[in-house]
């Protein structure tokens, strides 16, 4: 059935794309219709993945790339880029779940584990692909070109990047298996403790690499207090938005989905907003965050209310719908053709990557005293990267045009890849030690 | 959007209001003024560009409502109506139908410059919007007041939940129409091809979404497919130059008839109407153009004719119907609340068939909600307090 329904859809995108657009409503209508085509197209072709024990998201990122601008082009470059508000939307989205499945009791029974796990990680994933870089990496043509000090800055910014995660695919993959248990929150602790991470420490990296690129122009502790500063904002006013949800939740409750979309719709906005207020006005260039907005205010609702139950459950009601499409427009926005010119120098830093992670997750849950079976896959469960990465890389590019749009070809090149094994070993990882289908609440999302 | 979401809260949850506001404030005609306000006429903090990224917020808005319309037709719920009543609803529609499209075809041209295709399509346009009413008033009416008069209520409903489906056949009409193939084709042939392209991509999309409801889904994956349902339509209507708000209500219509999750279905459509429905008025009034006198003049003739054209047929009705003879001889006053359906018909209008003339015919059939909003809480309390025959 699902097939069929994927035939038709296909014969429908056929049409919509061969029509001669007049007027800027038709070309709304294609825009709308590419999205509900992606919607739909994504979720049967997670159903069909699904017969394969294949976890979901594999299927919507397939259904990206597969109806994408890379092969059958019924998505264009255009329309992905006209869809980003949902991107955004879906970012802050999958943001407050992520804080608000951070449990406080659980962060500080299993905080060793979390510390441990970040750390051997952080340095583990930076020191493999740093290393690889800079031995190896002037022997690829794709880098022969750069000059030593170049190949530096290249290394560094590539091992931080390497450090990225995707908090958006864990918790989807936690949501579809409804896994619960010490191996699944440990995991997602440390994912969203070093999606916060990274952001101070690409800073660092982009410090350090302007020190060797353009010497003279910065200030390393200037720029870290900038950042750590503009986080501790971030957190704080997540924390103090999170207690004004809670107040919500509490005292009015009534269409709380809607509510939390309309929220998470506008938080990116209002961080704009107040960043160029500040910047025009009181003459101090504050950057919010959005996604540590959304994650510190699911954090407060879920630590510091009694609302927390309530919370997931309002945010559980539309997160289907938003996940699908983040995660198509993600599939969609992968470069497969960065993929074809980098391959060689893309598997050896995403192997340098796995390796890495592997090594230091093991070690982690020695060190911790979990349990064997824990220790031998916890590695699967951090190859995801997604969002973040792409941003950073884009960062970089901007800062750095010289190198940056190598840097941004083979990031883009290392995350397509972990995007498609990723969320597969993490699904096989939480199947291994037992943790799925042992949450509840939650209704089954594989029908 | 937020705007949208607390004056729902406010319009649908609070009655705490003095009456005359009530009835103003209860069908949400505020949210108009605040589009206006917003819009590029007062404060432009909806610039062109804003109102251009929101359009495919405003076509999903214009499918949800689609949907929920069409929800309404389940065969099996309208065989419990007498075939009476039933045929009152067509009749009544079709009548208002046609006394407004008559006068609306002949004064356009007077009033304002426009097309002779345009006219017609605006004379479609306002007269579907004219011949659909709504029972918004009697929930504020005296609860007393209502319980007596249950029989007459409950033809009012049948009426008012029905009388639309004329007005989508006319909408239809009007997009078939397009004034571009009517310059170039003969009219006989566009809309042949309208409704031709109409009826497969309706048919086609029926079984996109039969195939995708063949199981029991999860409660997120209905609201999924719902979604994914409202938007791929719309966007394949506009795409094919269809009316969205037709192409979704058939679907709807269908959907309500075999799907065996219809009721699920509606209580997702249901769940989020109201915003909906608040949102399309600040929309609206975002697009609403009060520059000239002759907006007035022609929003209080076409209000007149309305209201004319509703007490007439409410009459007709009566008389003609020997079983509806018991009924009072004023129906028609029971009748001249609009509801949701006609402004998501002005809406479809406005955005398919963009332009300056649209703007003022959208000015006019905007003044004339409004003047009904203030209107209709009279005629239907003269209604109530009227014996039958």
């Amino acid at each position: 059935m699902y097939l069929l329904a994927l035939v038709v859809l296909g014969g429908f995108a056929f049409l919509s794309s061969r029509m001669p657009l007049e007027s800027s409503w038709q070309r709304t209508g294609l825009v709308n219709a590419s999205l509900g085509f992606l919607m739909l197209t994504a979720y049967a072709c997670a159903r069909v993945f699904s017969l394969f024990r294949l976890p979901l998201i594999s299927g919507y990122i397939f259904a990206g790339i597969l109806f994408g601008p890379q092969a059958l082009q019924f998505v264009t470059q255009t329309m992905v880029r006209d869809l980003r508000l949902i991107d955004e939307l879906a970012l802050n989205f999958i943001a407050l779940s992520a804080g608000g499945m951070l449990r406080m009791s659980f962060l500080v029974r299993r905080g060793k584990a979390i510390f441990l796990n970040v750390a051997l990680q952080t340095v583990a994933a930076f020191t493999a692909v740093f290393l690889f870089v800079l031995l190896a990496g002037s022997g690829f043509e794709f880098m022969g070109h750069l000059s030593p000090l170049e190949i530096l800055a290249f290394a560094i910014l590539l091992g931080v990047t390497a450090v990225a995660r995707s908090p958006s695919s864990a918790i989807a993959i936690i949501s579809e298996t409804r896994s619960e248990g010490t191996f699944t929150e440990t995991v997602l602790g440390v994912t969203v403790v070093v999606d916060v991470l990274i952001i101070i420490l690409f800073t660092m990296a982009l410090t350090i690499a302007e020190m060797l690129l353009l010497p003279g122009q910065a200030m390393m502790l200037r720029a870290i207090g900038g950042v750590s500063l503009n986080v501790l904002a971030a957190l704080l006013m997540g924390a103090i938005i999170g207690k004004a949800i809670a107040i919500y939740i509490d005292r009015a409750g009534y269409d709380l989905p809607l509510f939390l979309l309309l929220f998470a719709f506008s938080v990116t906005k209002c961080a704009f907003w107040l960043n160029h207020y500040t910047q025009e006005y009181v003459g101090f260039a504050l950057e919010l965050e959005p996604l540590l907005i959304c994650m510190s205010a699911g954090f407060t609702v879920q630590n510091f209310s009694r609302t927390g139950r309530d919370f997931m459950e309002g945010l559980d009601r539309f997160s289907l719908p938003i996940y699908i499409l983040f995660f198509a427009l993600a599939g969609a926005s992968l470069d497969l053709q960065a993929l074809g010119n980098t391959w060689p120098l893309a598997v050896g830093l995403t192997l340098m990557r796995a390796g890495g992670i592997f090594g230091a997750a093991w070690l982690a849950a020695r060190l911790c005293r979990d349990p064997h079976r824990h220790g031998t896959v916890a590695g699967m469960a951090y190859l995801t990267q997604a969002g973040v990465a792409i941003g950073l890389a884009q960062l970089a590019q901007r800062q750095f045009p010289e190198i940056g749009v190598y840097l941004l070809t083979i990031v883009l090149a290392v995350i397509t890849i972990n995007q498609i094994v990723g969320p597969v070993t993490f699904k096989a990882a939480l199947e291994f030690v037992g943790e799925t289908g042992k949450r509840r609440g939650s209704e089954v999302r594989e029908g | 959007m937020f705007l949208a979401f607390c004056g729902y809260r406010l319009t649908f949850r609070s009655f705490r209001l003095p009456l005359f506001a009530r009835s103003f404030h209860l069908t949400g005609t505020e949210f108009l003024f605040l589009g206006l306000l917003l819009g590029p006429q007062f404060l432009n903090l909806v610039d062109a560009e804003t109102h251009k990224g929101l359009d495919p917020l405003i076509a999903l808005a214009l499918g949800w409502v689609g949907l929920v319309v069409g929800f309404q037709f389940e065969i099996s719920k309208l065989k419990r109506f007498p075939f009476e009543y039933l045929l009152a609803a067509q009749f009544e529609g079709l009548f208002t139908l046609v006394v407004v499209f008559g006068t609306a075809y002949v004064t356009l041209p007077s009033l304002f410059e426009m097309s002779k295709p345009m006219v017609l399509v605006a004379a479609l346009v306002l007269s579907a919007a004219a011949a659909c009413s709504a029972q918004t008033g009697l929930g504020l009416m005296a609860p007393v007041s209502v319980t007596r008069k249950e029989k007459d209520l409950r033809l009012l409903r049948c009426i008012s939940s029905l009388d639309g489906l004329s007005a989508l056949v006319f909408i239809g009409l009007a997009f078939a129409l397009r004034p571009s193939p009517l310059l170039e084709t003969s009219w006989i042939w566009a809309l042949v091809r309208g409704m031709a392209v109409g009826v497969g991509a309706g048919l086609c999309l029926l079984l996109l979404f039969t195939l995708l409801l063949h199981r029991r889904l999860s409660e997120s994956e209905l609201t999924l497919v719902v979604i994914g349902m409202a938007i791929l339509a719309t966007g394949t209507a506009s795409v094919l130059n269809l009316s969205p708000l037709l192409t979704c209500a058939f679907i709807g219509m269908c959907l309500v008839n075999v799907s065996k999750q219809k009721e699920r279905i509606y209580n997702i459509l249901i769940s989020v109407e109201k915003p909906v429905y608040l949102l399309m008025l600040v929309f609206l009034g975002l697009e609403w153009r009060i520059d000239a006198p002759v907006i007035f003049i022609g929003a209080f003739l076409y209000w007149s004719v309305r209201l004319m054209a509703k007490v007439s047929a409410g009459f007709l009705v009566v008389q003609s119907i020997p079983a509806l003879r018991t009924h009072p001889r004023y129906l028609g006053f029971g009748l001249l609340d609009q509801g949701g359906l006609p402004l998501a018909v002005l809406m479809d209008f406005s955005r398919s068939f963009p332009g300056d003339v649209t703007g003022r015919v959208l000015g006019v059939a905007l003044v004339a909600v409004i003047l009904n909003d203030l209107a209709s809480p009279y005629f239907l309390g003269r209604f109530l307090k009227e014996k039958g025959n």
